[in-house]
């Protein structure tokens, strides 16, 4: 059941062939138009133009157009979009509004000629009536004017090199991540003509791994005490954390034989009744077995609960923010940052939340399938025509990452902090047991002959 | 030229002198910090070499210890933070 509507190579291949051949086309009319002898610069300007439409410098615009947009849907919509939700939610939590500067704060709309007297009912009390969705926006504008200071006994070059190293490797892991079948980086059609990427799950635990690096040597190279200590403190979380995340994820991997997120999720997609002995709770009756979809986290509880409260602490959230105690460290290993330089490396916890709990859901929530209304429509893909289906793949995906997430943020905004000694009992004594229960689990069924 | 010759010059070089960085710096954690970029780019050279299990795994396994170097490197050679900068020089 194929419904994206999303064809990120397909649609940013057309675009750039489109817009080539009309500056292809701009180009030679320049060399056409003159009189007498083209001059040698026509000369060169056809070269140019004949450059812009050949195959590779398409493939190469192609390139830079997916990966733009992937990096912009990641950022400018998601980080935002999270940001906002968690800032509104946690203000219900509190009992108090929230943030409220949206469009219909800004006063000077009410001075544009005919609409503006949608907003002249604002003007009186411009703050208190917008959803609060600028407030983000306005919190980076004054980030990015603030003045970057560099402490002055600190390592400049690595001081200088953590905050991009920790971005880099974020925005490393959107790489690996499909958003559906048709919106995603890394894709090749295998040998059925399926989408899939054979490495994908061990190309994101790469890039998941990488960050640490960043927060220890941002935390040192600060030259303070407490920036020290929060790096200390994180990168003993996170090493902690990142064995029970592994090994949750081998526990779905041995289940389904595969490291595709393409094939882990069309393995969610056949009912838990084909996969396993058919489920029937309708007595009597001896057709239609119940339809359960198979996802994971039925049949993983066990792993499904370790990559939960892992993926919570790789993103030091509340419950496991000792990196960044407020009370006892400062701000953590991320003091002596201002300016945009504290906005990056502040956002990339929000990016690191959306990749995990991407995964969470290509994982142990079947992806971006779920049950969906046919409609008369299809679009042209790169396969040929893909019909659209109500809530298409993409909105499912959303849906389920932002239900993860709006979990993640109500844990914690309700839990207490976690204490450090206790914080490697849980990693080391709780979880990693879990997890390897699960792994035995899923060998089990494998043995059994409960799944292939 | 060809694309792949092209990254793996450029591959190539920034990794040779990645690992010549890491046996010429002063300071511990900056070796550690060319250490990573170098074994980060041998894992690199594994994915252009069509070998990208091994290479997924060079960088999973190598660079993911690294903190680990740094941990020890900290908290065993020196008492203080850092140097101050002009004994540095």
């Amino acid at each position: 059941m194929s419904g994206h509507i999303v064809d990120l190579f397909g649609y940013s291949h057309a675009l750039m062939g489109w817009l080539m051949a009309r500056a292809h086309d701009a180009i030679s009319g320049i060399g056409s138009g003159l009189a007498g002898p083209a001059p040698p610069v026509a000369d060169g300007l056809s070269n140019m133009g004949a450059v812009l439409v050949a195959p590779w410098f398409i493939t190469l615009q192609t390139w830079l157009i997916a990966v733009t947009a992937v990096i912009m849907w990641c950022t400018a919509v998601n980080l935002l979009l999270m940001m906002w939700m968690e800032r509104k939610f946690y203000s219900r939590l509190h009992d108090r509004v929230g943030i409220k500067i949206g469009l219909t704060s800004m006063g000077f709309l009410a001075n544009i000629p005919i609409l503006g007297r949608l907003f002249t009912n604002f003007v009186k009390r411009p703050s208190h009536l917008g959803t609060g969705f600028l407030q983000n926006v306005a919190d980076g504008v004054k980030l990015v004017q603030k003045e970057n200071i560099t402490p002055a006994k600190a390592d400049r070059f690595t001081f200088h090199v953590a905050p991009v190293l920790i971005a880099v490797s974020t925005l490393l892991i959107f790489a690996g991540i499909p958003f559906s079948e048709g919106f995603a980086l890394m894709k090749e059609p295998n040998a059925d003509g399926l989408p899939s990427n054979p490495l994908g799950i061990l190309f994101i635990l790469a890039a998941f791994g990488l960050a640490p690096i960043g927060i220890l040597i941002g935390g040192w190279s600060s030259n303070n005490k407490y920036t020290l200590l929060g790096g200390m403190r994180s990168a003993a979380m996170l090493l902690s954390y990142e064995i029970p995340l592994i090994l949750s994820i081998v526990a779905v991997v041995v289940l389904t034989g595969s490291l595709d997120p393409f094939e882990i999720v069309r393995q969610q997609t056949q009912g838990l009744g084909e996969a396993m002995p058919p489920l029937s709770f309708l007595p009597g009756s001896g057709a239609a077995p119940l339809y359960i979809p198979n996802w994971f986290f039925l049949v993983q509880f066990p792993a499904f609960l370790v990559f939960f409260i892992a993926a919570l602490a790789e993103q030091e959230r509340i419950p496991f923010d000792l990196p960044e105690a407020e009370a006892e460290l400062v701000e953590g290993w991320l003091t002596e940052y201002s300016g945009m330089r504290f906005g990056l490396v502040f956002g990339f916890k929000w990016l690191r939340g959306l990749a995990g709990s991407a995964l969470l859901v290509i994982l142990f929530l079947g992806g971006w399938t779920g049950p969906a209304l046919a409609t008369p429509w299809s679009i042209p893909t790169d396969t040929g025509t893909v019909p659209i289906l109500l809530p298409p793949q993409e909105l499912w995906f959303m849906l389920k990452v932002y239900g993860v997430f709006f979990l993640w943020v109500w844990i914690s905004w309700t839990f207490p902090r976690v204490r450090i000694d206790q914080i490697l009992n849980i990693g080391w004594k709780k979880l990693i047991p879990l997890a390897l229960l699960a792994i035995f689990l899923s060998i089990a069924l494998r043995l059994f002959g409960v799944y292939r | 030229m060809d694309a792949d010759l092209a990254a793996f010059l450029i591959l190539s070089v920034v990794e040779i002198a990645a690992a010549y960085l890491v046996v010429s710096s002063k300071r511990l954690v900056h070796s550690v910090f060319w250490l990573s970029v170098t074994l980060v780019t041998i894992g690199a050279i594994y994915i252009l070499l069509r070998a990208e299990f091994l290479g997924l795994i060079q960088i999973i396994a190598y660079a993911g210890a690294v903190p680990i170097l740094f941990l020890f490197g900290i908290m065993l050679t020196r008492r203080k933070i850092m140097e101050e900068p002009h004994e540095a020089e």
